[in-house]
């Protein structure tokens, strides 16, 4: 790695997502991102996390765009002014004391590359170690996330399939007028229950979608109001992904 | 609305059409190549959806929903989860623990050569997850009030 140039890729990535930020036309902030993307996989890479660098530069830099370019055409192109500048009093201070907490605690971190930091003590000397022997893979990250560590990586596809059935199953349904009645407060205990409901089997339908609109307790509360700038906060944002 | 569909200028179809297959054949080398350089399921997965997802954005829709249907996102993803975890219940049958698969013995096959079997398994098996959730997300977006 060399020093030079990664300040100069983190001075683009910090532009790219300032510009990001202020841009009102939302295509221009989703092609921004994607840049800033590609250049967090270029940084990724100058400190040999390749296969970091091309998870981030096909997800971030690729599907990531289209995805949020398919929300915007379904929504709206261009973000509402601020509703009030005086937010701003609150938020900034907020940010610059959380940055100030974040550089004060990385002065804690141990150098990269440091062999007597924690994370190279422990049980990574084994699988680095034993890696080649144990499962033929000289790609010690495959290794890892496939053997070793399966466990994890089953969890990690589990969240990805099951956000990908939410998110169809949420906007699958967009448009319609909602069925259900509003039941405003009556989320809490009762919304699984259904238990006078079998006297009146015609309702249990209705009963049903309702039990099925409760658990977030926010489907019913949006639905009718205004559904465009919900849709593409329910989309779960593969950038998410660790 | 309009996502889908084709593109009005040639030049976007024909260089999206050339360039997808090779797009989603270069997913299936990282997903298969991850035991020796860098990749592997996640990647490989994304790059496939992206060579999915190409043709529909700038191809005639009876074409790019005929090379890749609308049921094979909810498909994929299903079948690739359901892979991973049948990988993981096979050792429990031998015995041991979950997702063990050195456990599992095949003659003529040292316990190592079954991992990294087990590691190509468990590859493709999230390659298939990726591109379905990918795929399906994509699709639900796109959807239009019509074919819903």
């Amino acid at each position: 790695m060399i020093v030079a140039l990664d300040v100069i890729l983190f001075l683009i990535l910090l532009a790219t997502a300032v510009l990001a930020l202020q841009v009102k036309d939302l295509l221009a902030a989703v092609s921004l991102l994607a840049g800033y993307s590609l250049f967090a996989a270029l940084l990724f890479a100058g400190v040999s996390a390749v296969d970091v660098a091309l998870v981030e530069a096909a997800l971030g830099a690729g599907v990531t765009g289209v995805l949020f370019i398919a929300a915007i055409l379904a929504t709206a192109r261009r973000s509402d002014a601020p509703s009030d500048r005086r937010r701003r009093l609150v938020v900034l201070p907020l940010i610059v004391a959380f940055v100030a907490m974040m550089l004060f605690a990385s002065t804690g971190l141990p150098d990269r590359g440091d062999p007597e930091a924690p994370a190279q003590l422990g049980v990574s000397q084994t699988y680095l170690a034993d890696s080649l022997a144990d499962t033929e893979t000289p790609n010690v990250v495959t290794s890892l996330l496939a053997d070793y560590r399966s466990l994890d990586t089953l969890g990690e596809t589990m969240v990805i399939v099951t956000a990908a059935l939410s998110a169809a199953l949420v906007l699958a349904r967009r448009g319609e007028v909602p069925a259900w009645p509003q039941r405003r407060g009556g989320t809490d205990p009762g919304g699984g229950g259904g238990g006078p409901d079998p006297d009146a089997p015609d309702r249990a339908p209705e009963a049903g979608s309702a039990a099925l609109a409760d658990p977030g307790g926010h489907v019913a509360a949006w639905s009718p109001t205004g559904e465009s700038p919900t849709e593409t906060d329910n989309e779960p944002d593969p950038e998410e992904r660790p | 609305m309009m996502m889908t569909g084709a593109y009005p200028s040639v030049v976007v179809r024909v260089t999206c059409a050339l360039l997808s297959p090779f797009i989603a054949m270069f997913g299936l080398y990282v997903i298969a190549h991850g035991h020796y350089g860098p990749g592997g399921g996640f990647a490989g997965g994304v790059f496939v959806a992206v060579g999915a997802i190409l043709p529909r954005l700038t191809l005639p829709e009876e074409l790019s929903y005929r090379i890749f249907p609308r049921w094979i996102g909810p498909a994929a993803g299903g079948v690739g989860l359901l892979l991973f975890l049948l990988v993981g219940l096979a050792p429990m049958l031998v015995g041991a623990e979950f997702l063990d698969y050195g456990a599992v013995e095949i003659p003529g096959m040292a316990a190592s050569r079954v991992r990294y079997l087990g590691i190509l398994i468990v590859e493709v098996g999230v390659g298939l997850a990726v591109f379905g959730a990918m795929l399906m997300i994509f699709d639900v977006l796109t959807l239009r009030d019509d074919d819903a």
